[in-house]
């Protein structure tokens, strides 16, 4: 019998500062050569026990430790951090934060450095490591040339260097575009088959994990494993969802369509599933459920036509870009970082100004108004709320921009009450903002917007670093609200906020519109998808691998019956 | 529980390379109030840093900034104002070391606020002399025109300390400390 | 500035080729050359010395004028301001007094006039120098350049770390302000008056600094996770091993500053006035 590489006996943890424990009667063996996801929401343990993993607990973060834990036969706590690092080599989640050097080169040669290397060896092995993950050609680049998945390939080299017999990866999907994601996959997948590496990783998106095999999933919950299986044996459970994670999509449209998935072999990816007439089953439940009335199209509130803009004459970072957005719509904007989306919305929020092209807004043309007063009609929320809220106490976040503006403390007063209330957080509204979770500070930087009264709202990321659970209370509280006729344009790139929640679709890519449509629409095409650096969906992948007579259709019949489902549960 | 100020551990290093960018990053900023004089938040960052880390880490995170700014920004190193940046934050920092201040942990008493405003207006009037001194002495500038630049650099850099500096310590200490018992009232 | 927040240039002049350390020895003894004198003379050497250095080093004008155009108008600003509030200074110097500009207070003397252009030289001589040092520097051979002149390598690391993150909590900064003008809480004149803009800036400081934190955080974890300051000793990926030509000019550098300082105190102890 091998000997693990890893082992956690009877592991529990207790941050200093915290009364409860964080991870609970932890016994997991992870054996070499493995490679092991370890899945979870927030809060349910999971980078705790990365960080018990790789010695940032005990070393950076104390608290009391019961149990054991062993790493390559040896106790973490009788080493020292580096030492550790020997072993287990780390990526962290922010790709900002990991890559220190100012150049490619520098930050792969950064462990060599600090032990003081000859110069000479350092390039040598720079080098090596840099051809192994495909970056040599980017070797004098600094990390301001580079996309998150390039950085995170650079932090990867990096480690590869220390010769680490585990490579941890903490939550390596968050902050990359679908292409980027499904490239990092295949790049630890690569790793792991040549390098003989024990692979671990930490995430909570199910479907873009999968892509590549995984021996084991561990399934975390609330501090304990929950369970130990292999990919077909966890899908087919049907634990994913009480897990607060998110079954693939093809695996929730089988359900959907009544397909038992008893002991049905290869659900972990898009792939034909060899059970008889599933395809004519799936194609009369597609019929069924895609159908439905096309729904109206609503009065124009934002119409942005033609516009065009760029830094410097000659290069224009858009290119006659048109956008229409209805009254009570949720628009996403699709595309890959560079793609113009932040620049559009700074365009529509008066940051920048166009250099052709008109904006109206409920038919009114905007060009003149300021951005104060563009602020009053149109939102703009930040991907994190941390960076938006400026208050110590929650009312007074809310209260802000209509103190700046000189409305009355009265109105103030009743205005503030009523948005806490249609935020939900008007049973806390005597709290300092510090006690809210990231959830609900999502929401607050959402009400202080709401207070001036918008018409639309552009949300930036609204749903990046949150898991599907809170991803899903939020979005359904934005529907809500638009409801109540607020128009909203999610900028993302993440396909299944804009597949579930949006009702149209618009594609920037290179600073162009390539296409509008309903996201059912757009995102079965791959002439789209792809320059936009986003995936063909697990969805229509399923259906092509299945022989399905309409992706498209399969597609919006699982749209059709997600939305139904959310009904039922209310 | 607050560390030695001497101690340089990877914590204290990165500590004063992020302020040093810190200051650098916000330096662009500024509300013009006069000519060759702006309120800029950057010297409110250097309270802030100094407050929060300790005395020599403030100097050197004021320091480094202020010398990068300028290399990035005007071509020249203004030698005597980058020491003045250092030591503004050195005195902004010596609140660090008075027992019972540790806005990290939420803790803190009025005294330590008075204190606060003392340490940095002394340290802003002393460093602005110090810069003065060294441009009469180095660069041989005269000085009675040295007098109204220090002067004026004194009033508006007191003013971003007082309006911006101060509140944003106090503000995160009452951040940092510790809710207990919050009731939700429906 | 670019989006690296870097000024460097790539090229390979004798400035592109010379180690950063030497580079930093000569900018120093240039400083302290320049800091020394007050004498019109010194300067224009300098200057043309400088200006030839710049030329060879091939740094496309374009790229360079913003920084002589900020020195110019700062040099012509500090000089009015000069002549307006103290028009006699030169004679505190040259002890003569030949006035020349009728002020309604006072009277702007020759004197005065000369120094104030034998001043503007001296803040011009700085340039050259630091323009040729920040333009032919990769940013990353920087922090090793401070450790080889003996300053701590960490310190200097810290230096590395500053360079690396202000593109990065500039652009941070900038978004921020941007999503408070939107809410009406911008600094620009639109948004209030002094006070309330001040206000708006103060808000502003909160998440920058919330976000800065949270970076010391992640940065030392990664760093830590990477085993720096665990050696005494710390070698550095850029940069390259001396030779002969930056031994030469190292020693040049500081032969040149004695020099300077034998002349200085034997010969051009003063501020030099040809009338």
């Amino acid at each position: 019998m091998m000997q693990p590489i890893i082992s956690f006996q009877q592991y529990s943890f207790k941050y200093k500062n915290q009364s409860e424990p964080t991870l609970k009667d932890i016994t997991l063996d992870i054996y070499p050569g493995e490679k092991i996801w370890i899945a979870g929401p927030s809060g349910s343990g999971k980078s705790t026990l990365a960080h018990c993993i790789n010695g940032l607990i005990p070393f950076t973060y104390g608290g009391d430790i019961r149990g054991r834990l062993s790493i390559a036969g040896r106790n973490p706590a009788e080493l020292s951090i580096f030492e550790l690092s020997r072993t287990v080599g780390t990526i962290l989640q922010d790709q900002d934060s990991q890559f220190v050097g100012l150049s490619v080169a520098e930050d792969v040669a950064f462990v060599m450095e600090n032990k003081a290397m000859p110069r000479e060896q350092m390039k040598r092995e720079t080098s090596a490591s840099l051809e192994r993950v495909g970056m040599l050609d980017y070797i004098d680049h600094s990390p301001y040339e580079l996309s998150g998945g390039q950085k995170q390939s650079v932090s990867l080299a990096g480690v590869l260097s220390t010769d680490a017999e585990v490579l941890l990866f903490d939550e390596p999907l968050a902050n990359l575009d679908p292409a980027g994601g499904r490239k990092a996959m295949q790049l630890i997948d690569d790793i792991h088959r040549q390098g003989g590496k024990t692979v671990i990783i930490i995430e909570h998106r199910v479907e873009d994990v999968l892509q590549q095999p995984i021996d084991r999933i561990v399934l975390m919950k609330d501090g304990g494993i929950e369970a130990v299986g292999t990919p077909d044996e966890i899908l087919a459970s049907g634990l994913l969802r009480g897990c607060g994670l998110r079954p693939p999509l093809y695996v929730d449209a089988l359900r959907y369509a009544g397909v038992s998935l008893d002991g049905v072999q290869g659900l972990s990816r898009p792939q034909p599933l060899g059970i008889p007439g599933l395809g004519e089953r799936l194609d009369g439940w597609s019929e069924q459920a895609a159908a439905g009335a096309p729904s109206q199209p609503a009065e124009p509130l934002l119409d942005v036509r033609g516009l065009t803009f760029g830094y410097e004459p000659g290069q224009p970072v858009l290119k006659d870009v048109s956008l229409l957005v209805g009254a009570g719509e949720i628009v996403a904007l699709l595309g890959n970082n560079g793609a113009g989306k932040s620049t559009l919305s700074q365009l529509i929020t008066g940051i920048l100004k166009p250099q052709s092209g008109s904006m109206r807004y409920a038919g009114q043309d905007m060009a003149s108004w300021s951005i104060r007063r563009r602020g009053e009609a149109i939102g703009y929320v930040m991907q994190n709320p941390n960076r938006m809220i400026t208050q110590h106490m929650i009312a007074d976040e809310v209260g802000l921009g209509l103190k700046v503006r000189g409305v009355p403390a009265a109105e103030i007063k009743e205005r503030v009450a009523g948005v806490l209330q249609t935020c939900g957080l008007y049973p806390f509204r005597n709290w300092p903002v510090s006690a809210l979770s990231y959830g609900q500070k999502k929401r607050l930087s959402i009400a202080a917007i709401l207070v001036l009264a918008p018409k639309l709202m552009i949300l930036d990321e609204p749903t990046a670093g949150q898991d599907y659970r809170h991803y899903q209370e939020f979005m359904d509280f934005i529907e809500q609200l638009a409801g109540q006729g607020i128009a909203f344009l999610l900028i993302t790139h993440d396909m299944y906020l804009a597949l579930e929640y949006a009702r149209r679709a618009v594609v920037l890519s290179g600073g162009e519109v390539l296409a509008a449509d309903t996201v059912a629409s757009v995102l079965s095409r791959p002439e789209v998808t792809e320059p936009a650096h986003l995936k063909e969906t697990s969805l229509s992948l399923f259906a092509k691998a299945n022989d399905l007579a309409s992706p498209e259709r399969f597609v919006q019949a699982f749209i059709n019956a997600e939305k139904k489902g959310k009904k039922g549960h209310e | 529980m607050k560390k030695s100020i001497f101690q340089l551990n990877t914590r204290t290093v990165v500590t004063i390379g992020i302020g040093a960018a810190l200051y650098g990053a916000t330096s662009f900023i500024g509300i013009p109030v006069g000519p060759d004089t702006s309120l800029r938040p950057a010297i409110a960052l250097l309270a802030i840093f100094g407050a929060l880390f300790g005395p020599v880490v403030g100097f050197i995170a004021g320091l480094i900034g202020h010398v990068l700014n300028d290399l990035l920004t005007s071509g020249t190193v203004w030698w005597g104002w980058a020491l003045g940046s250092g030591i503004t934050a050195a005195f902004m920092g010596l609140i660090y070391l008075s027992k019972g201040f540790d806005p990290q942990n939420g803790t803190y008493k009025g005294k330590h606020i008075g204190l606060f405003i003392v340490y940095g207006v002394v340290g802003i009037i002393l460093s602005l002399l110090f810069s003065g001194w060294f441009d009469i002495t180095f660069m041989g500038e005269p000085s009675d025109k040295l007098l109204v630049q220090v002067t004026a650099a004194s009033i508006s850099n007191i003013v971003v300390f007082l309006v911006l500096g101060v509140p944003a310590v106090i503000g995160f200490a009452r951040r940092n400390a510790k809710v207990s018992n919050l009731s939700v009232n429906e | 500035m670019n989006r690296t927040g870097s000024l460097y240039v790539t090229g390979n002049s004798l400035f592109h080729r010379l180690d950063g350390a030497v580079k930093l020895v000569l900018f120093m003894a240039w400083t302290v050359m320049t800091y020394m004198f007050l004498d019109l003379r010194v300067f224009v050497l300098m200057l043309v010395v400088g200006i030839a250095l710049l030329v060879t080093a091939g740094i496309p004008f374009k790229k360079m004028a913003f920084l002589f155009w900020l020195m110019i108008i700062f040099t012509v600003l500090n000089g009015i301001f000069i002549l307006l509030i103290t028009p006699t200074f030169g004679t505190r110097l040259t002890g003569t007094d030949t006035p020349l500009i009728q002020l309604g207070y006072n009277t702007i003397n020759a004197e005065t006039l000369f120094y104030v252009l034998t001043l503007s030289a001296k803040y011009l001589t700085l340039l050259p120098i630091t323009i040729l040092c920040i333009f032919t520097t990769q940013p990353s051979a920087f922090a090793g350049s401070l450790n080889r002149i003996g300053v701590p390598y960490k310190i200097a690391y810290a230096v590395s770390i500053a360079l690396r993150y202000i593109p990065d909590l500039t652009e941070e900064f900038r978004s921020t302000l941007n999503s408070m003008q939107a809410r009406g809480m911008g600094i620009t004149k639109e948004d209030g008056s002094i006070a309330q803009r001040l206000r708006n800036l103060a808000a502003v400081v909160v998440p920058v600094l919330q976000s800065a934190l949270h970076r010391i955080d992640s940065v030392t974890n990664a760093m830590e996770l990477r085993g720096f300051g665990t050696q005494k000793k710390r070698t550095w990926y850029s940069g390259k091993e001396m030779e002969g030509l930056d031994w030469t000019l190292a020693v040049l550098g500081v032969l040149l500053l004695a020099v300077g300082i034998w002349l200085k105190v034997q010969v051009l102890k003063g501020f030099w006035y040809p009338f």
